[in-house]
């Protein structure tokens, strides 16, 4: 399947900006995820410092009260006198001034003789806090948990707020009572001097159950009423113990989530371990970014646990919205890779398909196609050597035809003079046979005179040289185009010996023939082959004598002149009469004869050798006279020839 | 010996004629190839001498008729043209020699000699097979 340069080029360019995207939004996605929760974490914590500041406030607010109030010249008046009425007025007073749930007054003997929501003033339950300044002489302020007997004698109501029913939480760790009967408040006690003389200790304080002040305060000041999606953003809950008693966390229904409780795990670090929490978790039924931090007692109990949240919707979805953007920003990228990919593909490969439609065009034989425009890149130079290749195609092209047309006429004319050799030769050889015939028979007379016997020599020596003009004429035009056909070289000289065996039967000359291994199939014309191998054989019977030898063998062999040039040897050797070295090289000439007469085929070797070198082979031989000859037919392989 | 001499042209069989009578032998002159055939068949001979291109029927027809009837008659081709496919036809259709012309009194006494050398020793043999093996 041919895959395009333009499908690489745009699978490159996605394959590129996939990476890139992919990796950018991996990235991007991990430090906006990083970044915002750490910036929502470190909000948090700033947040939760703030919500403790709010509730430092309010014991502050109290202290500072009730120290003012200690120190009001008719209020002391009030308390040394023990009018009670007059003391309820003061302290309903402040109350109403500074906030106060409950207050009261502690003699020095520490029982409580006055009560600002009763009343009936019971001298005991005393306020732990009233106790602790009595017991000291200083003020007292801080978280303090009061049992419902001295919620219930401070003020009835109070102990129907404090009771706060336990809802199944999730996640909660297990706890056995159903209600919370007791309260959790900010409360101040401020000893009253008369002089240096302790006088008893004025209290006061909020009761946190089920109040909203703080934690709205907190949401007002810190959140500053930031809304998500109908949901207010920031929440702050004050547990006591693991229990909600003060929040601004709704359940979905809109009421405050006030009666369920935190879970095991904070529970167990907060409350227990006495750690801060800044993590995510579920509250109530939203996942917020959360931090906790225990409540300790005026006794350095830790009694509960003071929460500050904000809704993680708003991050998750910044977060969504940024993978959300990476996203699509990867996918345009694409989109752009696939568009340029093509686009540049198209623009950049349009020469090359260009000069591809067009070598398709040369290869169908056109050496003229229009190339187009030339493009000013590297394809460019393509073009150009292309177009270079092409006319020199086009010259060699020419060249050629322009050769073949020589070369057919050249055959046509050589054709045509050996049909005219062949028909005068036939015609000449004839009557010069009549010539040479009475000529010699003439000069076998005895009678005659010397003039006359040199005459006929005349005449028998000029009809010789007629028939070597004649031969070589024939010679000449027996130059035809060879017709190859595959064959087997063994065979062929098996055929060949079987021709000539009879007749080396009756001389009485063994002929062997020994085919080599290995010897591959050659495209030859026949027939020629086959008479330049009768050629020499005959001529070799002709010069062994009767008990001599002829032996043929056929191998791989080596060129002599090209090194490594393989091919295949013929060799034929005869133990015959030898050919003297004079002879030697003049064995080829076209009108070369030995003197010795009726001496083979009457075809020359120079004929054999034209054929073998129309083979693309050659003919050596070497001699020794009266111990024979050895004729090397080498014809190279056919890869070769 | 008795030779048969088959050839289209009147010089040659005369030339044939002249230098084999010279040396003793009777010659048969056939100037085409039935011609030739009726020789051999009224005839006993003991060489052909046979043209490879005469009208009609040529040489290798000669020949090859020659080896059917006649299979230990050694023949002697000649021919005017010796191509190498023409020397090739002579011999694969029986011929024991070739002789090309034009040829001297000598060359064409030196192949009949020649031709004749082996019939006359396997004859000796008795088991001669000759040429007919074509």
């Amino acid at each position: 399947m041919l895959i395009t340069t333009r499908v690489q080029l745009t699978f490159s360019f996605l394959g590129i900006s996939l990476l890139v995207g992919g990796l950018s939004l991996v990235v991007g996605t991990q430090l906006i995820n990083r970044s915002v929760l750490s910036e929502a974490t470190n909000r948090i914590r700033q947040d939760l410092n703030a919500a403790r500041e709010t509730y430092h406030n309010v014991e502050n607010r109290l202290a500072v009260g009730l120290r003012l109030t200690a120190l009001e010249g008719h209020f002391l008046e009030s308390v040394r006198s023990g009018e009670c009425s007059a003391l309820k007025d003061r302290l309903g007073a402040v109350a109403r001034e500074i906030g106060m749930d409950f207050a009261g007054l502690v003699d020095p003997g520490g029982r409580t003789v006055c009560r600002l929501g009763s009343s009936v003033a019971a001298p005991e339950p005393v306020h732990p806090a009233a106790l602790a300044a009595l017991a000291t002489g200083e003020t007292v302020s801080g978280t303090v948990i009061l049992d419902r007997e001295i919620v219930a004698a401070e003020d009835r109501a109070l102990a129907e707020r404090a009771g706060i029913r336990l809802i199944p939480t999730p996640r909660a760790a297990p706890r056995p009572e159903e209600e919370e009967t007791s309260g959790m408040t900010i409360s101040s006690a401020e000893p009253l001097y008369d002089g240096s003389r302790l006088i008893g200790v004025v209290y006061g304080g909020v009761l946190l159950n089920r109040s909203v002040e703080i934690v709205d305060r907190v949401r007002e000041t810190v959140f500053q009423q930031e809304m998500y999606k109908g949901q207010s953003i920031g929440t702050a809950t004050i547990f006591f113990k693991d229990l909600r008693i003060s929040t601004n966390v709704r359940f979905p229904e809109g009421e405050r989530a006030i009666g369920t409780r935190v879970s095991a795990e904070v529970n167990q670090k907060v409350l227990v371990d006495g750690e801060r929490w800044t993590d995510r978790a579920f509250v109530v039924h939203d996942w917020y970014i959360t931090a906790y931090e225990p409540i300790v007692d005026i006794f350095g109990e830790r009694v509960g646990i003071l929460y500050v949240g904000v809704l993680e919707q708003k991050y998750v979805d910044i977060r969504r919205n940024t993978v959300l953007i990476f996203t699509l920003i990867t996918a345009a990228g694409m989109a752009l890779a696939i568009l340029l990919g093509y686009v540049l593909g198209q623009r950049f490969l349009r020469p090359l398909y260009r000069l591809i439609d067009v070598s398709r065009k040369v290869s169908a034989g056109d050496l003229s196609p229009d190339i187009g425009r030339i493009s000013r890149s590297e394809i460019g130079v393509l073009q150009k050597t292309f177009m270079e290749m092409l006319s020199s195609l086009r010259e060699r092209d020419r060249r050629q035809r322009a050769e073949s047309e020589h070369k057919l006429l050249q055959s046509e004319k050589q054709a045509s003079v050996g049909r005219l050799a062949a028909g005068v030769a036939h015609e000449i050889n004839n009557p010069l046979t009549g010539v040479l015939t009475f000529t010699h028979m003439l000069l076998r007379r005895k009678d005659l005179n010397g003039e006359v016997r040199e005459d006929l020599e005349t005449i028998a020596q000029s009809t010789e040289r007629v028939r070597r003009i004649v031969k070589g004429l024939l010679d000449f035009s027996r130059q035809t185009a060879i017709e190859p056909e595959p064959t087997d070289v063994n065979a062929l000289i098996t055929e060949t010996v079987g021709l000539v065996a009879n007749q080396a039967l009756v001389r009485g000359v063994e002929i062997e023939f020994d085919p080599g291994d290995g010897v591959p199939l050659r495209t030859l014309d026949k027939s020629q082959f086959q008479s330049v191998l009768l050629n020499i054989i005959i001529n070799a019977l002709d010069a062994t004598e009767s008990g001599g030898r002829i032996s043929i063998e056929t191998g791989i062999g080596v060129s002599t002149d090209r090194e490594s040039h393989r091919g295949i040897d013929i060799i034929i050797s005869d133990t015959g009469c030898g050919i003297p070295p004079e002879d030697l090289d003049r064995l080829f000439d076209p009108f070369f004869t030995t003197k010795e007469v009726g001496k083979g085929t009457g075809l020359g070797l120079s004929v054999s050798l034209g054929i073998v070198e129309r083979h693309g082979g050659t003919i050596r031989v070497q001699s020794r006279v009266g111990k024979g000859s050895t004729f090397v037919i080498w014809l190279p392989s056919e890869e070769e020839a | 010996m008795n030779i048969l001499v088959a050839d289209d042209d009147k010089v040659v069989l005369r030339s044939c004629t002249r230098v084999l009578e010279a040396e003793g032998h009777r010659v048969f002159p056939a100037i085409n190839a039935l011609k030739a055939l009726e020789i051999l068949e009224s005839q006993s001979l003991d060489l052909a001498l046979v043209d490879m291109v005469m009208p009609q029927y040529n040489g290798t027809y000669l020949i090859e008729e020659c080896r059917k009837k006649w299979p230990h008659l050694p023949i002697l081709v000649m021919s005017g043209y010796p191509t190498p496919e023409t020397i090739s036809s002579g011999i694969r259709a029986g011929a024991s020699r070739f002789l090309a012309k034009p040829f001297t009194p000598d060359e064409l006494l030196e192949a009949v000699d020649k031709a004749l050398e082996g019939p006359r020793e396997e004859q000796g043999d008795g088991d001669e097979t000759g040429f007919g093996d074509r």
